[in-house]
């Protein structure tokens, strides 16, 4: 039985399935602040967020990166 | 035979394809971030893509299941022709009652039934079939259901707005969800084109090698890829809706937070269950996630009726298609009548589901109604949550 690998799937699942669902509400959660009325900068919070959505942007790239195997080999 | 092989691997290619959009496209379509017929497209030409992006996997399709080689046991199209044959009739029958459920295994077991009649019980490989099927089968949901459950609370518990002073809950403003299942949505199709039509180049190569029209050891010719490539889309594009309503909305109520988390559990797990060798099933691992996701948010429940059946389903996936393999092994073993036979019985049965099928017709009309509730949630999210009876009647 291949237990460690088993171990090793479901540990990297989480990890990476958190940290990108992190990530993205926390930009979700920033627009929605940018977006309210008495925000004094919202410029800033706006740009914050859009860094958290490039981080998951990437994350989906590393996805594709994975998935094609001509990067792989 | 060999032709016969071929047409029925691509329609199973085909079947494997309608039976799997859901996988990827069942929670964007529920949640109304991508329309049904734009998600099956997009499905469908990211399996085409995935088809042609690798030929790795097909040259590990049978996987050690059956001992070939050494102790001179030949898989022959005879087998390959009743493996199939119980593979497809088993998608279609899941199909008919909308069961998420794996392709792989039923094509397992078909080719396991195949063997023990054709060859003989020394032929399949218990402890393989145990550590590639039955252990994933357990093991898969339930890594993906606990970890789309904690991204869920996750997401809801950084995503909840109130105000500092009153206490009142503000707009949530979760619609940036809807987005982000796009690409989540649209990574799992492409992994799974990436995939499952290798299996199906596979067995063709296996059966055109048997058949000695090709050099053993060499990978799938062209013409194979590109076949077995548009049979994968084209099912993708029909869309097995029913079975994206049991994933959708028949499992759990899914908003886009939810589908988000799951998508992205999903994804996650068949890449890392992939690249680390331990091989998940697509099936599987998203429906655990629909289920984990739908634990995670308060206020809904989960129909485990309706995950009772699929479970059940998944049990009988791996019996049922061995036998129906096994009997039509049984046929094709009296000589070239039973072929007849055989291919008569299978694609009648074949045509008869599809008519009872029509009887009850599900299409992107109506596979997910949630769609056009999808998009009144934004403006009045807080009354529909309200509407929503505990004991959850399915939405149509």
């Amino acid at each position: 039985m291949k237990w460690l690998e088993l171990l090793q799937v479901a540990g990297v699942t989480l990890v990476a399935a958190v940290t990108l669902v992190v990530l993205y509400s926390l930009g979700v959660r920033l627009t929605a602040i940018a977006g309210d009325a008495q925000q004094k900068s919202p410029a800033l919070i706006r740009s914050l967020a859009y860094v958290c959505f490039g981080v998951c942007g990437i994350a989906v790239l590393f996805g594709i990166y994975l998935i094609v195997p001509y990067f792989g080999k | 035979m060999v032709a016969l092989v071929i047409a029925l691997a691509l329609f199973f290619d085909f079947t494997n394809g309608f039976h799997d959009t859901a996988n990827a496209m069942a929670t964007p379509i529920a949640t109304g971030a991508i329309k049904p017929k734009t998600a099956v497209a997009l499905a469908a030409v990211l399996n085409l893509v995935g088809a042609f992006l690798s030929t790795e996997v097909a040259k590990t399709i049978s996987g050690g299941l059956i001992r070939e080689g050494t102790d001179g046991i030949h898989i022959t199209p005879d087998i390959i022709f009743a493996g199939l044959m119980g593979a497809v009739l088993w998608n279609m029958i899941t199909w008919l009652k909308g069961l998420p459920s794996s392709s792989s295994h039923a094509l397992f077991g078909g080719l396991i039934g195949a063997a023990v009649v054709g060859i003989g019980f020394h032929s399949i490989n218990f402890e393989t079939v145990l550590q590639k099927v039955i252990l994933p089968a357990v093991i898969a949901p339930l890594i993906a259901g606990f970890v789309a459950y904690i991204c869920t609370r996750l997401a809801y518990a950084l995503t909840s707005r109130h105000d500092p002073e009153t206490g009142d809950k503000l707009t949530q403003k979760r619609g940036g969800f809807r987005t982000g299942q796009i690409f989540t949505s649209s990574l799992v199709a492409l992994a799974h084109g990436t995939n499952d039509a290798q299996k199906t180049m596979g067995i063709i190569t296996l059966v055109l090698i048997a058949g000695g029209t090709q050099a053993p050891g060499s990978g799938p010719q062209f013409w194979v890829i590109t076949a077995c490539a548009l049979a994968i889309a084209i099912g993708t594009y029909a869309g097995g809706w029913r079975i994206i309503r049991t994933m959708g909305s028949g499992l759990t109520e899914v908003k886009p937070a939810q589908g988000f988390s799951a998508e992205t559990s999903t994804a996650s797990a068949i890449l890392a269950s992939s690249h680390l060798g331990f091989a998940l099933s697509t099936t599987q691992v998203a429906s655990g996630s629909v289920i984990g996701s739908g634990l995670g948010r308060k206020g809904t429940s989960v129909r485990w009726g309706t995950a009772g059946k699929i479970a059940l389903g998944w049990l009988f996936t791996l019996p049922a298609s061995a036998i129906v393999g096994a009997l039509t092994a049984l046929l094709v073993g009296t000589g070239v009548v039973g072929v007849v036979i055989a291919a008569v019985v299978g694609t009648s049965a074949v045509v008869f589901m599809f008519v009872v099928s029509r009887r009850s017709h599900v299409g992107h009309h109506n596979a997910v109604e949630v769609d056009e509730a999808g998009h009144a949630v934004q403006f009045r999210k807080k009354k529909k949550n309200r509407k929503t009876t505990p004991s959850g009647d399915v939405q149509r």
